[in-house]
């Protein structure tokens, strides 16, 4: 059995299998972007395990065919199990070791890549100083404990776990929150506006005074969903405080008090603190004279870390990003008349990983392609001898 | 020599299956499902060492520069010590001076606006104290180590901290002298931080400079109507609010909030508006009812419950609500295509304390 599955995993058929699979996964994909736009396609065909059909909205679904985290472990498996098992040493292939090593690398970059970097946007406007970026694609409720004088305490819960529809009981809070309502993207209105006969999904806050209209969600690459939820609070020595609509659309935090303190909660996008803080300072716009085609972005920021004792000024504009502590501040965008810049923050660990992978692999063609050069040149005197 | 072959395989067979379950359990890996604690400052908007100007905590509530205290008004006036350059100025402050001494020493001398709810002088004291390395002070102890100094616009209180925190260069760190105060509608916060010396040499002549700084706000300071109006867009109204109330920020559900008393006796109060009608009376009043645990009653109940209360331009309706541990005083009016609500709600003794001023309140609400 088990020499079945080794034999499996080191067969040449499966990589062509594999490869195929994931040729036929891109041109899918590809054309999938055309309805679902490029960020639920990237979630659907290629950052998940299997494809499925249909999508949403159905009592039922199958798997249709790998997704491309499945494709690319099997691929990186089949890569390292042939390497493994016919692994012999030898200076005459040290070319082939050294190129199968650069793919390998290659691989695995893209996976942990996939699995481990974080993209998130930083817009600031003239002046504005922000120590946290977010990602606009997902929202979590923070519950935030402010009974502390100088920090909170906040318990931020991904919006995928809401989406559940479970009850989440955590060490961090001393009640339970129980999500009655979830809505993948909503519209909000005032009761008097959404007519009679429409009653508030809440009972507590100014989601009392609020209809939630359920609307699908978007496709749109310049758009996202406003997800909203109803949660009741349950202290966890029994009884409840009430229900309370929560969604980004609200703004501020709601607050209330449970156990003797002081508690906000608020669904927001995603934030991701850091050590440090960034200002912008300035931000130009320069288009080609007489047009309107943009020539450069840039945005001159402070950073300030007070940890390492930094404080200097920084210039980013396109090609050119701020790299600091593991980020990189990409120029992303602008807004409001060119009074706010938006800056990409990406957080990868393996960002190394492609430069690497090249490095090598250019290597490994070099020394095989020399090697037979060599043995070329050399038989080639010898008969000319 | 075949039992070394045979182990090798298996040594290899082994190899194989742990890297292809590794590549599985990393593909079957999410990390974006999992809830996060994570503890982030609250400390309102201010500098944070010398020489950095913007440094400022973003998780704080937006800086406030009310009308008329510019720093072209306020400070232009003042008179400078000669030794004090001045440095570029930021959104966040108002004045801003560096002081050099000997042998490489320098101190930063900042003045700084923000608004009224920039935290209290216990929370910012202990922010200083945390600047300098030094652990936070309580209530009692802040007593014995501040001083008073009387201005124009009220008493200004004063700390004196020393102390170097770890790896800081004690050429540029190692003592803040810091004052502040509010005004109802903006908090003032002066610092000097620096070198121990410089600073302590330094100290007079900063305490003269605030003291000059506070006494010429006086004729700067905007009214107080100037100073809450809405966002533009949202219709408009205007009032006098109680001396003993402090407006907070507003939800964007909001369109004012106050509060007033402290700690358990903390009442918040809150003006609301929303077009059209906003609901029946009897749905309104029940759903307060509900929030500080009383039963619903019938609208024919209801009615008899409800009083009127005139405005210059309007009439409220006005209930009081009161609960085993809460109480509500609510007041609507619909006008002009609107509701507005105003409510109190807290512990029924502070709310009895803060009625009088309740009822002042709205009747000087102005459309």
């Amino acid at each position: 059995m088990l020499r079945k599955i080794v034999d499996l995993f080191t067969s040449l058929k499966l990589t062509i299998v594999c490869l195929a699979a994931g040729m036929a996964l891109i041109f899918a994909g590809t054309l999938a972007q055309v309805h679902l736009g490029i960020h639920e396609a990237q979630q659907r065909y290629f950052q998940s395990m299997l494809v499925w059909w249909p999508a949403e909205g159905q009592s039922f679904k199958i798997p249709i065919f790998p997704g491309g985290h499945l494709i690319g472990a099997v691929l990186l498996v089949n890569l390292i199990a042939t390497h493994t098992k016919r692994f012999r040493w030898a200076w005459k292939k040290l070319g082939i070791h050294l190129t199968h090593a650069g793919l390998i690398i290659m691989l695995a970059g893209g996976l942990f890549t996939d699995l481990f970097a974080v993209e998130s946007h930083m817009r600031l406007e003239r002046g504005d100083t922000k120590n946290y970026s977010e990602d606009q694609r997902h929202m979590e409720l923070a519950v935030i404990d402010t009974a502390d004088n100088d920090l909170d305490q906040v318990t931020a819960i991904p919006e995928s776990v809401l989406r559940t529809g479970r009850t989440i009981d955590h060490w961090s809070l001393p009640f339970r929150i129980a999500v009655r309502n979830y809505y993948p993207n909503s519209r909000l209105q005032t009761l008097s506006q959404a007519g009679t006969g429409v009653r508030p999904i809440a009972n507590q806050g100014p989601g009392a005074m609020i209809a939630v209209e359920a609307v699908p969600r978007t496709t749109a690459q310049d758009e996202r969903d406003v997800p909203a939820a109803a949660i009741e609070i349950l202290p966890k020595d029994g009884g409840s405080l009430g229900t309370w609509l929560v969604s980004d659309a609200l703004g501020a935090p709601q607050t209330f008090s449970c156990c003797g303190r002081q508690w906000k909660i608020a669904m927001r996008t995603a934030r991701y603190y850091k050590p440090y803080s960034v200002t912008l300072q300035k931000f130009t716009h320069e288009k080609y004279a007489g047009t309107e085609i943009p020539k450069n972005f840039a945005s001159k920021v402070t950073l300030i870390d007070p940890e390492r004792n930094v404080s200097r000024d920084v210039l980013i504009y396109m090609n050119h990003p701020l790299r600091y502590r593991g980020e990189t501040f990409y120029q992303a965008g602008f807004q409001q008349d060119d009074r706010a810049t938006i800056l990409q923050v990406v957080h990868n660990p393996s960002f190394l990983a492609p430069y690497v992978a090249c490095i090598i692999v250019a290597a490994g063609l070099l020394v095989q392609f020399g090697i037979h050069l060599v043995g070329f040149a050399r038989k080639r005197r010898t008969a000319t001898a | 020599m075949p039992h070394r072959r045979s182990t090798e395989i298996i040594w290899m067979k082994i190899r194989v299956v742990f890297l292809s379950l590794v590549v599985a359990a990393l593909a079957a890996c999410d990390n974006k499902s999992e809830i996060k604690v994570y503890r982030v400052s609250k400390a309102p908007l201010e500098e944070e060492a010398p020489g950095q100007q913007n440094a400022i905590p973003a998780n704080a509530p937006s800086p406030s520069m009310p009308g008329g205290m510019a720093p072209t008004t306020t400070t232009a006036s003042v008179r400078v010590p000669p030794n004090w350059e001045p440095q570029p100025l930021s959104q966040m402050r108002q004045a801003s001076f560096l002081v050099k001494g000997d042998k490489g020493a320098i101190a930063d001398i900042s003045f700084v606006s923000l608004g009224a709810s920039a935290g209290n002088v216990l929370e910012n004291v202990n922010r200083w104290l945390s600047q300098i390395g030094q652990p936070p002070i309580d209530e009692q102890k802040l007593n014995q180590i501040a001083q008073k100094l009387s201005t124009s616009i009220g008493d200004v209180t004063v700390v004196d901290l020393v102390g170097l925190p770890n790896d800081a260069d004690p050429n540029k760190d190692g003592r803040i002298i810091a004052a502040t105060t509010t005004n109802g509608t903006s908090t003032l916060f002066f610092k000097i931080r620096g070198n121990a010396t410089l600073t302590e040499s330094q100290k007079s002549e900063f305490i003269k400079w605030l003291s000059a700084v506070c006494n010429a706000q006086i004729t700067n300071k905007p009214a107080q109507s100037e100073a809450m109006l809405p966002p533009s867009g949202n219709p408009q109204i205007k009032w006098q609010a109680p001396s003993g109330w402090s407006e907070v920020p507003p939800s964007s559900m909001r369109y004012a909030s106050f509060s007033a008393g402290a700690n358990e006796n903390k009442i918040d109060i809150s003006v609301i508006t929303f077009p059209g009608e906003g609901g029946s009376d009897a749905d309104n009043v029940n759903r307060w009812r509900q929030q500080i645990g009383l039963p619903p009653m019938t609208p024919a109940s209801i009615a008899t419950q409800v009083s009127e209360l005139k405005s210059p331009d309007t009439t409220f309706s006005v209930v009081d609500m009161a609960g085993a541990n809460a109480r509500t005083l609510a007041a609507w009016t619909r006008r002009d295509g609107h509701v507005w609500f105003i409510k109190a709600t807290g512990p029924n003794t502070a709310v009895e304390k803060e009625k009088s001023n309740f009822v002042k309140f709205i009747q000087s609400v102005r459309f």
